[in-house]
């Protein structure tokens, strides 16, 4: 029986955060709820990789962060996308694309 | 990239916000997390469980974070620094002792090690002195010249001898250290003068212009450093010398001092033309690209040459070069290499201490470490953070450690041991920081892992337990601390027996009889310059009437002597012995030389053992008469009766004048008083006029010593010769003192440092037992409400110790009968495995160990059954 909800495969935590943050900028709680929601819940994202991860999209200049105000009215730092974490969306998902197109070729195989 | 770097960059120096910003992200994802739930129809407190579930460990994340920051290897290092500094400044006792022992064993080692470089590592102040060479023996100037002219290996080499000058120049005369050269030493060292110029070739010949070169420190303390010195005449013992040059103020001869250099030629002609005069230290520098070998090749050659040519006096020259440094050093180098071997046992005892310390520490804040721990620090965060803390720590004690070393330095100076008395200071250069900031870094992180190791999260089970039960100890950390306790111990122990060794060495030479009673006798050096007394009835008159002045002086008794015992230095000449076949020129055997005047043997308390003394019917015209010692008699008239037979010294040509032996006298130590002692002829003054015979030193012995006796002296003196200077006062008790200066000053050493390890390692063990003592406080109260005896406690805590002392013992007897051996060139008489000494310093250190788990054990006693029992 397969499990409830599934752990993400390494590396696509990268382009599920980038897509997510293509849409608005958010912070990091709300990435992660997202990620849940829209997969249908099948997709859940560890805190202890959730955030490093923010951190390092930061660095990279993917995405910047600032300080404001969240829904229920708390101090929040949100995280939006820069012109090169598009560009690099757009890199990573057609990698991707790829990927599953060769993954569920191999896997249908008469 | 850029990005990337400048990202890091501002991390770097917002780092304190970068923190607060980090945390306060976190807590709003938690807080959100936990309103989610609430608002799902949780209650609050399941609700905030669940979330802490989910989320993890917080320090984990954090680390990740930071991590993926980029924040560096430099930013985690300065916030270990930021939480060590303050953590230590909380404990400013824990910190005072780890700094203090540091201090302690890093500023002794410190102190030597600045030693060792001056002294062994340290380039000589000459230009290229890798050319540099030193000849083992002393040689004649003809023979040096010759040397010179027919070798192709040296580019120059020259020849000095220091012999005393008398300087009457302002005040009182005074003798001043000549150093008689020839013109190649200036160009062989190579150090040009500051002002003026060097004696030239054409000035060093027989007859040649009085000329003299200054030093530096003359020039500055009789000239006012005067610029216009050059062309001034100075007065030398009843010449006037022409001054041309001054020497800058860092030169120095390889291994004498000296106020002026003159010309061998022009000041003592008399001496510079015999070729078996052999006075002079000589030093050769070789052209590049010769090698040593190629060099002592040559003058082994050039010695088979002479040997030829000169039969009568050249025949045994063996002539052997060595290099300078080795020659300077040659002496010194074994006493230095066995201090900073002992001085770095002491850093390893003071660093098991220091290690100890930190353990204890450790224990002391378990709590803080598990809740480090369990919010998810690392294993490697940790280890790291306890370095810092380590390290820092180490840091600041070799920080005082420089301080300590600087005293101790200035404290070797002050003790002048002979071989450094080249060295007017040790300074303290780039190589002795780079060794104080290694073995501090060393330190710190070395003896800083050996408990931070054993103080990680691998063993929050056994901190819990621990917490639980005080009775128990990690394992790992009691065996850690058993271990350094032995190692402390052992090395106390080479060290106590290595300062018993040379202390047991040093008690023998002092109990050397020296042949002579030094109590109450004063010396004093003069020298009845040539011009003024040129012959022995003037001489004579001056001594007798010197001696009749003395002699009246309420209480003294005075007499002379050419060279006094244990001075070091004396005149040998080769002998022959009346009706014995005489041995080829050159290979007679060779005495000591000595001319007395007045009731010398006497004075001194010299035992006459047969015939008689010297009377003054023995002067000049009357027939020679000579007194020899006791090892003269064993060593060339063996069974034959001393009295009556006749002597003389070896001579070329002239016809024999035998000196008959009227007495002989017992042997005195005159070369020190761990060396033989050579066989001695001693005739009187008033039948002998060869230069060296006009040094005369006054012995006087007074009922009381008095300083007021000096004056007294003085003013006679200078009633009968107003400008003859007085030099070298001191008295027999100071030369018998000064001639055992380099036992005393290695004993001085090693002594302090044995006391130095034996004092810690005492800390140390006291420090483990009374931890101990502390952890067990509610068993000992069960004991004892039992009805344990004080004997069966102090037993039971004493155990422990007492094995660790008995084991350190015996490791540390078997590591001083390895080691002492190294120090037997340094022992007087005593050997490296001298079992009194290694059983003796055993039970001492066996004893104050003891003591030391004694007492803290004993406290233990005092603690009422009731407090104990209730303590936790």
């Amino acid at each position: 029986m397969p499990p409830e909800f599934i752990d993400l495969p390494q590396g696509t935590l990268d382009l599920l955060i980038l897509r997510t943050l293509s849409l608005q900028s958010m912070h990091g709680w709300a990435v992660s709820e997202r990620i849940q929601q829209i997969s249908s819940d099948v997709l859940r994202v560890q805190q202890g990789s959730l955030y490093p991860a923010l951190h390092r999209l930061e660095r990279r200049g993917w995405i910047k962060a600032h300080w404001g105000t969240s829904e229920n009215n708390r101090k929040a730092k949100f995280y939006e996308l820069t012109k090169t974490g598009r560009r690099q969306l757009e890199f990573e998902r057609e990698a991707w694309e790829k990927l599953s197109v060769a993954v569920t070729q191999i896997l249908e195989m008469p | 990239m850029l990005h990337d770097f400048l990202f890091r960059l501002r991390t770097i120096f917002r780092r304190h916000s970068a923190e607060q910003e980090l945390d306060e992200e976190l807590r709003f994802h938690l807080e959100r997390q936990i309103e989610k739930y609430v608002a799902s129809g949780m209650s609050r407190a399941d609700a905030t469980r669940r979330a802490r579930l989910e989320f993890g460990g917080v320090e984990q994340v954090k680390g990740e974070c930071r991590d993926a920051r980029g924040i560096g290897a430099v930013e985690i290092i300065l916030m270990d620094l930021r939480y060590s500094f303050r953590s230590l400044l909380r404990s400013p006792a824990f910190t005072l002792c780890a700094v203090l022992t540091l201090a302690l064993g890093i500023g002794a080692n410190t102190a030597i090690f600045t030693v060792v470089n001056s002294v062994l590592l340290n380039p000589l102040p000459y230009p290229h002195p890798e050319e540099l060479l030193a000849a083992r023996k002393n040689d004649s100037l003809p023979n040096l010249q010759d040397v010179q002219r027919q070798t192709t290996s040296f580019s120059s080499s020259g020849g000095v001898n220091i012999e005393t000058m008398d300087f009457l120049g302002a005040g009182e005369p005074m003798r001043v250290h000549g150093a008689f050269i020839d013109a190649g030493l200036f160009p062989t060292l190579g150090v040009e003068p500051m002002l003026g110029r060097w004696i030239s070739p054409a000035e060093d010949v027989k007859g040649g212009p009085r000329t003299v070169v200054l030093s530096y420190a003359f020039w500055r303390d009789h000239f006012g450093s005067s610029p216009r010195i050059l062309g001034k005449t100075v007065n030398l013992s009843g010449n006037d010398y022409a001054v041309i040059g001054v020497m800058p103020r860092d030169f120095g001869l390889p291994k004498q001092t000296a106020d002026l250099f003159v010309s061998l030629w022009v000041a003592y002609p008399s001496a510079a033309a015999e070729r078996d005069v052999q006075f002079m230290h000589t030093y050769w520098r070789m052209k590049p690209g010769v090698t040593i070998t190629q060099a002592q090749a040559e003058l082994t050659q050039m010695d088979a040459r002479l040997a030829e040519q000169f039969p009568d006096t050249e025949k045994e020259r063996h002539t052997s070069l060595v290099p300078l440094r080795d020659w300077l050093v040659g002496n010194v180098r074994p006493a230095l290499l066995v201090l900073l071997g002992a001085v770095g046992l002491v850093l390893l005892v003071s660093c098991s201490n220091f290690a100890m310390l930190l353990m204890a520490r450790a224990v002391a804040r378990q709590r803080e470490l598990m809740v480090r721990a369990s919010l998810g620090a690392s294993n490697r965060r940790l280890i790291e953070q306890r370095l810092t803390e380590s390290t820092l720590l180490a840091m600041a004690g070799g920080a005082a450690g420089l301080v300590v070393a600087k005293i101790g330095t200035s404290l070797l100076l002050a003790l002048k041991p002979e071989a450094l008395q080249r060295f007017q200071s040790f300074p303290m250069d780039a190589r002795v920081f780079a060794f104080v900031f290694a073995i501090s870094l060393l330190t710190g992180l070395v003896f800083g892992l050996l408990p931070a190791r054993s103080a990680t999260r691998s063993n929050i089970a056994d901190s819990l337990r621990e917490t639980a039960n005080t009775s128990t100890t990690g394992v790992s950390r009691s065996f850690l601390q058993s271990f350094l306790i032995t190692g402390e111990l052992a090395m106390a122990l080479i060290l106590l027996a290595g300062a018993g060794l040379l202390m047991k060495g040093f008690l023998r030479l002092r109990s050397v009889d020296p042949g002579f009673n030094p109590a109450n006798v004063m010396t004093m050096y003069l020298q009845l310059p040539e011009t003024r007394y040129p012959k022995i009835p003037s001489q004579t008159n001056f001594r007798r009437e010197l001696l009749a002045r003395l002699n009246a002086l309420p209480g003294v008794k005075a007499a002379m002597i050419t060279d006094l015992p244990l001075a070091g230095n004396f005149v040998g000449h080769r002998l022959v012995i009346d009706g014995r076949p005489a041995p080829d020129p050159g290979t007679e055997p060779e005495v000591q030389t000595l001319s007395v005047m007045g009731d010398y043997f006497r004075v001194m308390e010299i035992p006459l053992l047969a015939g008689r003394d010297f009377l003054s019917t023995d002067r000049e015209g009357q027939p020679l008469a000579a007194v020899v010692n006791q090892e003269f008699v064993r060593e060339f008239l063996r069974g034959e009766n001393p009295i009556g037979q006749r002597i003389d010294w070896a001579r070329r040509d002239e016809p024999h004048e035998w000196m008959t032996i009227v007495g002989v006298v017992g042997d005195v130590k005159h070369s020190g008083l761990n060396q033989p002692v050579d066989p001695a002829v001693y005739s009187p003054y008033s039948q002998n006029d060869e230069a060296w015979r006009r040094w005369m030193t006054l012995v006087i012995k007074s009922q009381t010593p008095s300083a007021a006796l000096v004056e007294d002296v003085k003013k006679q003196v200078w009633s009968l010769d107003s400008q003859i200077p007085l030099s070298d006062i001191q008295s027999m008790d100071d030369l018998l003192a000064v001639s055992v200066a380099e036992q005393r000053f290695n004993l001085l050493l090693l002594g302090i440092f044995a006391a130095l390890a034996v004092t810690l390692a005492a800390v140390g063990i006291y420090g483990m037992i009374a931890y101990r003592v502390s952890r067990r406080t509610h068993e000992i109260g069960v004991y004892m409400a039992l009805g344990a005896q004080p004997r069966d406690v102090l037993q039971l805590l004493m155990k422990d110790g007492i094995k660790l002392v008995l084991r350190g013992i015996v490791i540390g007897l078997a590591g001083a009968v390895i080691l002492t051996r190294l120090m037997v060139s340094l022992l007087f008489e005593v050997k490296p495995t001298d079992p009194a000494t290694l059983l003796g310093v055993a039970l001492l250190l066996a004893a104050v160990a003891v003591l030391a788990c004694y007492i803290p054990a004993r406290r233990a006693l005092s603690i009422h059954p009731m407090t104990a029992l209730r303590c936790e």
